[in-house]
């Protein structure tokens, strides 16, 4: 039963993450008006929410979180992302959030120690 | 001394965000280098692009976990911002972002490179 436990707990949950995700984009810019002046801090203010509720989560992770956020202005965007690591312990998880001015697209990858 | 120097030196060695950067520009002028921006191709491009960086990355440090991301935009003067953040070992994981246009459109690539124990 311990051991099974273990695993939980050093198991990379995508909802969990998800859920992390969705909250601190909410915090930083849920209800904003896209402007050019504000959103660098909003960039840094979602990674940086995001990074410190994973981080409290306590699990042996190295993460990395990356966040876009673009203009609703008609442009394409296009993201990929690819992966070299070990598909048994690691694992990521992307959210793509909008409003009516903007689009941000947060993803996080979880690299176990 | 000279002999530590030269293994630093060496690609060997471990992860140096300048070559990196090298690679990554290689990689991104073969897939979209003289293309116009084109909705039918660009998620083609996108995989392309990650596909070529990481194989040449695992190819030059065989030794690291590697995650690497590109986001291409079309240019029609609408804002785009990104950024990153990182939990990691600051001694022996680093990354590198590289910034590239052209006349229709915007590439940013990130790589991450994180050692294994």
């Amino acid at each position: 039963m311990d051991e099974y436990q273990t695993e939980e707990e050093t198991a990379f949950i995508v909802e969990d993450v998800s859920k992390v995700i969705k909250e601190s984009v909410e915090v930083a810019i849920g209800g904003s008006t896209y402007q050019h002046s504000r959103v660098n801090q909003w960039s840094t203010s979602v990674v940086e929410q995001c990074l410190s509720q994973l981080s409290k989560m306590g699990k042996p992770f190295k993460y990395i979180v990356t966040c876009i956020i673009m203009q609703k202005n008609g442009a394409g965007l296009q993201t990929a992302s690819a992966c070299f690591w070990d598909n048994s312990t690691d694992g990521s998880c992307a959210v793509r959030w909008e409003n009516k001015s903007m689009y941000c697209i947060v993803s996080v990858f979880g690299l176990a120690i | 001394m000279t002999g530590m120097e030269e293994y630093h030196n060496s690609s060997e060695g471990s992860f140096s965000s300048e070559e990196a950067d090298v690679i990554v520009k290689e990689c991104v002028d073969n897939v979209v280098g003289g293309e116009d921006y084109s909705q039918s191709q660009v998620n083609k491009w996108t995989s392309s692009i990650v596909e070529r960086c990481l194989t040449q990355l695992v190819k030059h440090w065989k030794q690291n976990k590697y995650i690497v991301t590109c986001a291409v935009m079309q240019k029609t003067g609408g804002g785009l911002h990104t950024a990153n953040s990182c939990y990691w070992d600051t001694t022996m994981d680093g990354s590198c972002t590289v910034r590239w246009e052209n006349r229709t459109m915007y590439c940013v690539v990130s790589v991450f490179a994180v050692a294994v124990a």
